[in-house]
This record gives C-alpha cells, structure tokens and sequence, in this order.
C-alpha cells in the first residue's frame, strides 16, 4: 500500500491477507483517478445531469423563528435517491468499472446506500448484490423495495443483530470469496484504508458546496455545522468544507436511542474505547473481553457500533465536537421539520436537527447553524405514523 | 529462543513425516466438550494444535465457525475461561504446540502486552491474527518477540513476492496458506496458484507451510502435501462433526470425531510412504 491510511491513532488496514491484493488494487485505482480530468468530468456530470446536483441551501426561516437561531438546511435529501449516499455510489461505480469488475456489492442499514448502489448498478450495467439485516429489511421495507425494482438483489443478513454491523461483515465475507470481478462498494466513511479516504472524496462535494451557498446567501460562514453520525459519511462530507475554517463548530449527533443511561444506543464516540472492527482501527462499543455491542437506534441507518476513523481522530484533536439525542427527540424534530417546513427528513437526518434545536436554545442562539439535512424521511413513514 | 513449533517440526522432518493440525473453538460447545474435542485430537495423532477464541463478528469464518462461535459468546464464556481451558490442554500435553487464531479486537481489549503475556503464561507457542496484515505487524513484533509467542501469517495464492517479502519479515512458527479464496470452510477448490505459492515460498524460507480453508477430506489433505505442503489445517469439518455430536449429549463425540481424525492422520502418513 501506498499509504497507511491512518488519522492519528486510527484508521488503517486490518483485513485477512486474502483481502490485501483488492485493497492494493483499489488504492492504486483511487490515486489515480482522484486527479484524471476525465474521470473527474464524469463524475461531476453525473452528479448534475443525473443525481441533480448541487442541491439547494435552504434558510428555513419558520424552524429559524420557532428555534432562535439562523437554520439553513443542506438538502441532500433533494439528491437523486433521497440521501446524500449517491455521491459515493456513482464515485465507486466509476471507480469499479474503470477497474473492470462486473459485480457490485454494498452493504446498507436504513437502505439508502442499496438504493444509491442499486440505481448507480442500474445506470452504467453491473449487476448489484445488497447485504441488508433483517431487522432493518423490516423497519426500511420501501427501500427493499426499492433496490428490487432497480433490478438489484437484496440478500438478507440473519447473523447477529441482523442490522447493518452484520451486513458489513456478510458483504466483506462476498468480497474475500469473489475478489476477482467483485467490488464492494462500502457506503459510509469506514472501514479499512482505502476507504474512509476514498468516501470522503467523494462525500466532500456536500461541504464545499454548502460553504459556497453560505458565502453567496448569508455573506458569511455558519457558527456550526451540525450533522448526523453513523459511520460518519454525510458528517465527514460537509464537514470537509469547513475543516479549515476554525472558528466554525463542527457538531457530529450520535443516537443515543433510549438514552446513554441504558444499554439501547449507539453513541459510539461518547460511550466507546478504542478498539479494531471492520478492517480500521476506531471507537468501539464493546465489552471487556472486546466482544462488539449490538447497538440500538430508531434509525436504521445510524446503528453502528464503531464509526469512521476520521471522525475519531478529530474529537481526539478537538476539532470537531460529538454530542447525541435520542429516539424521542429525532421523532419530535421529524415532527417539527415537517409542520413548520413542510421538509420531512430521514430519521437520521432528524438527529441532527434534534441536536440543532438544542444548540439554537444554548449557546447558538441567534447565531448561524448549518444542518446537513442528509435524507428525506419517505422510507420512514411506517415506523414514524407507529409512534405518533 | 526456540518454541515447540520449530521442535515439533524438526522432528516431523527428520522421521519424513508431515504435520495435521486440527481446529476448534475454545470453549465450543462447552468447557467439557471441547476438552474432550482436543484430547481426541491429541490421542488421534495431531501434530500441533489451532484453536480459536470465539469473536463476535469473524469476518474471515464461514457459517458453521461463526454460529459455534457466536454460541459460544452467548453461552457466557469469557476469554478468561479460554485461558483457563488452554492451561489445562497445556497440562494434557507439554510438547504439542499451540496455535491461537483470534481477531485483532480481542488483542487489543487487554492490551497487547497483557494479551501475549497471558497467551505464554498459558502454553501458547503461536498466535494467528485473522485481520492483521504485515502491514500493520509492527504494533504486535514487540509483545511476540519477548513473551516468545510465534507471530504466524496468512499468505494466499494471490500473495505477490512483494507482500511475501514483507509477510517473511515477522512470520514464525509456520506459515497458514489458505488453499483458495475465500472464508473458512465454504468452498472446496484449489486455485492452481496454490503449487507456485508453495514453491515460491520454499526458495524464500525453511519456514513449514500448512495450507489451511476448505480441506476437509484425506484425499484433499494428501492433495496438499503432494504440491508441497509441511501439513493441512481442519477446521469447519471439526466444528461440524462436534456439533452433529451434540443430539446425543456428546456421547459420540469420541467415535466419531476420533475416526475422522485418525484418517487425517493416517491421510498425512500415507503421503509420505508413496
């Protein structure tokens, strides 16, 4: 490998052997191409032409006046998709087909990095394979639904807690078995080096644009930048645009599900040690012996038991703040967003803006707060009307 | 210094005979019956011993490790009582050496330090770590180096000279070959790269080869040691016959799992009597 991938104590390439000549395969493909012209042209003309990029800033100015402070919305929930998790799936289907594989698999949690490979599988003519955990292929059903209509196999995943960890583990199992025509198009920014890397280069579009539109809208950059976290992509994508900017806060939300007191979330940075899952090294929800914790969160897509390496690495700097909020708070923001908005967002989504609601009453009042609004809550529907 | 490896297969070498090593979990199904699952491969004849601590998420295992794995975490059993449990194998039998085949997470949750000193104050000759390539050995060299615990590693038929230059660079004990691509236990075909794998390796190191994943008959094993290899490694096929034990209490675990290995066993001589 060219690089050892990691961010500070984190990061790195912990794979079976087997794996290494992929990994080598990709880096090489990666850094070359990451700087082709045509390769990025592509990329970006899918991204407008296809994905519908840039997506708007939105000021929302009724959540603002109800809140306290200035909220403008990233709406990448207007994405081709409905989640920001096109961006990488369109990256990586070109970076597989510049290599030559025939065949992609992905993992998902609340199925819209399925949805993003199924479609993405679809466009450019490679055949797509979808791990989702059972439990998860029931609370996010529109989204199975989804991938099958695109053409894409949905394998279900019965290990474990069946959510997205064992999807992630069932996904790399395909890999080591199929490594010659195979890609595995890992959804989130974790994993072994290359690709909390390689998703950030491609998630980075959120945040550049996002500083661009606060600049020409606002004359100004926001106070905080405020994101959801599971393994971290949407979060590491916008704050990639502010990384330089100090004096702007950059705020990750955890779930902390049914409360940090209980064993039912997933506030990985807040409640984990550092620990070795998934081919990186990160922070780890696990018990003394180092067996992984089943995590737990209302939202599909933010329960994960460890988290990007990048992300750990900028708390351990003090770069970035991490906080939580809860199931009952996510659905009351997803209430909220949509009554005063007419915006429904994904349920993981709706922790940041929970997290946001809370800063706009402390110490963000009345300043700017940039909320990455990462998905829209169609797929959530079922599980939402359940509580209200 | 030396370790039991290295005697074991001097002496293997020296009587022209080759090495099976067979496979289980630590604590699998439980503390009785993987005790009795390990002197039967000891009476039957194993050369050395793998065992594994049973992770939560194994990523490179196929499905019947990883479900006697995940039974084993549920039934309670700590990697305190894995320690526990290769003292006493250690008491069984002084000269054999032993394998542990863990994931990095388990190593790193007492500390390295802690983890190697309490693998050599049990008898552990040799640890495999299934998720840590040579790339990231450095971080182990140390803790092997000073409790004399072998650091073995994977190399697999796509292994380039490069990777294996740097795979030499820290492995002892012996190397794993894994005998295709893919998970433990899953596929049963060999990939022609295996033979130059095997004769790569001969020119570069006195180092045994054991090829390991998806052997799981005599005929395979002696298929293995015709290309070259110092010995086969079983796991899956174990697991499996532990568990096809268990609807009977046990009670045939000796007869059947003890034919089975006796014709590894003999499968292994045979090889070198042709």
């Amino acid at each position: 490998m060219k690089s050892s991938g990691k961010f500070g104590a984190f990061g790195g390439i912990y794979v079976p052997e087997p794996l290494m000549p992929n990994l080598e395969e990709l880096e090489e493909a990666f850094l070359r191409l990451s700087v082709d012209k045509e390769f990025l042209c592509e990329f970006e003309r899918l991204l407008a032409v296809w994905a519908g990029r840039p997506t708007p800033l939105y000021h929302a100015k009724n959540l603002s006046d109800a809140w306290g402070a200035k909220i403008f919305l990233k709406r990448e929930d207007l994405l081709h998709g409905g989640a920001h998790k096109t961006n990488n799936a369109i990256g990586q289907a070109l970076l597989a087909k510049a290599m030559g594989k025939t065949r992609i698999i992905a993992e998902t949690g609340a199925g819209q990095h399925g949805v993003a490979a199924a479609m993405v599988g679809a466009l450019l003519g490679i055949r797509t394979e979808v791990y989702m955990g059972e439990v998860d292929m029931e609370r996010q059903k529109p989204n199975v639904f989804r991938m099958k209509l695109l053409g894409a196999t949905v394998h279900p995943v019965k290990s474990g807690g069946r959510t997205l960890k064992d999807a992630i583990n069932e996904a790399l199992r395909d890999w080591i078995s199929n490594l010659h025509n195979t890609h595995y198009m890992l959804g989130t920014a974790a994993g072994p080096h290359p690709f909390p890397t390689l998703v950030k280069f491609f998630q980075k579009v959120i945040g550049e644009e996002a500083r661009r539109q606060c600049l020409e809208q606002n004359s100004s950059l926001p106070d905080y930048v405020v994101a959801c976290i599971g393994g971290g992509s949407n979060a590491i994508g916008i704050f990639a645009g502010f990384l330089e900017d100090k004096n702007v806060g950059l705020i990750g939300v955890e779930p902390a599900g049914k409360g940090l007191e209980t064993n039912e979330h997933g506030a990985v940075l807040e409640k984990g040690t550092p620990g070795c899952l998934h081919g990186m090294k990160s922070m780890l929800l696990q018990d003394a012996d180092g067996q992984v914790h089943e995590t737990y969160s209302i939202a599909a897509g933010l329960d994960y038991p460890s988290v990007g390496p990048e992300h750990a690495f900028l708390k351990s700097e003090g770069r970035a703040d991490y906080a939580s909020a809860t199931d009952k708070q996510a659905l009351e923001a997803f209430s909220e967003l949509s009554r005063l908005e007419g915006i429904m967002p994904a349920l993981e989504s709706a922790h940041a803006l929970a997290y946001a609601k809370q800063l706009a009453s402390g110490k963000g009042k009345g300043k700017t707060i940039l909320v990455n609004l990462s998905g829209r809550g169609d797929k959530d529907l079922e599980q939402v009307m359940a509580y209200v | 210094m030396s370790n039991r490896y290295e005697k074991r297969f001097k002496d293997l070498k020296a009587k022209g005979e080759k090495a099976y090593i067979p496979f289980t979990i630590l604590g699998y199904p439980n503390r009785e019956l993987c005790l009795q699952t390990v002197k039967c491969m000891i009476d039957s004849g194993a050369a050395a011993l793998e065992l594994g601590i049973a992770f939560s998420d194994p990523v490179a295992d196929g499905p019947v490790i990883q479900k006697a794995a995940c039974e084993t975490i549920a039934s309670g059993f700590t990697v305190e009582d894995a320690w526990e449990l290769v003292r006493d194998i250690r008491k069984i039998d002084n000269q054999i050496p032993i394998g542990l085949l863990v994931y990095y997470n388990m190593v790193l949750a007492p500390g390295i330090e802690t983890f190697y000193a309490n693998a050599a104050a049990c008898g552990v000759d040799g640890v495999l770590i299934a998720d840590l390539p040579p790339e990231s050995a450095d971080e182990i060299a140390l803790a092997c180096g000073k409790h004399n615990v072998a650091p073995i590693f994977i190399v697999s038929p796509l292994t380039n000279s490069e990777r294996l230059d740097l795979i030499l660079r820290y492995a002892k004990g012996f190397l794993y070959a894994v005998s295709r691509l893919g998970i433990t236990g899953v596929e049963e075909r060999y990939d022609t790269k295996l033979a130059e794998l095997i004769s790569e390796v001969g020119k570069r190191t006195d180092l045994p080869l054991c090829v390991g994943f998806g052997i799981s008959t005599p005929e395979q094993a002696k298929a293995m040691l015709k290309l070259g290899a110092h010995g086969v490694i079983t796991g899956s096929k174990i697991v499996d016959l532990v568990q096809g034990s268990l609807g009977n209490g046990g009670s045939s675990l000796d007869k059947t799992l003890g034919a089975y290995l006796t014709s590894m066993v003999k499968a292994v001589k045979e090889q070198i009597d042709q």
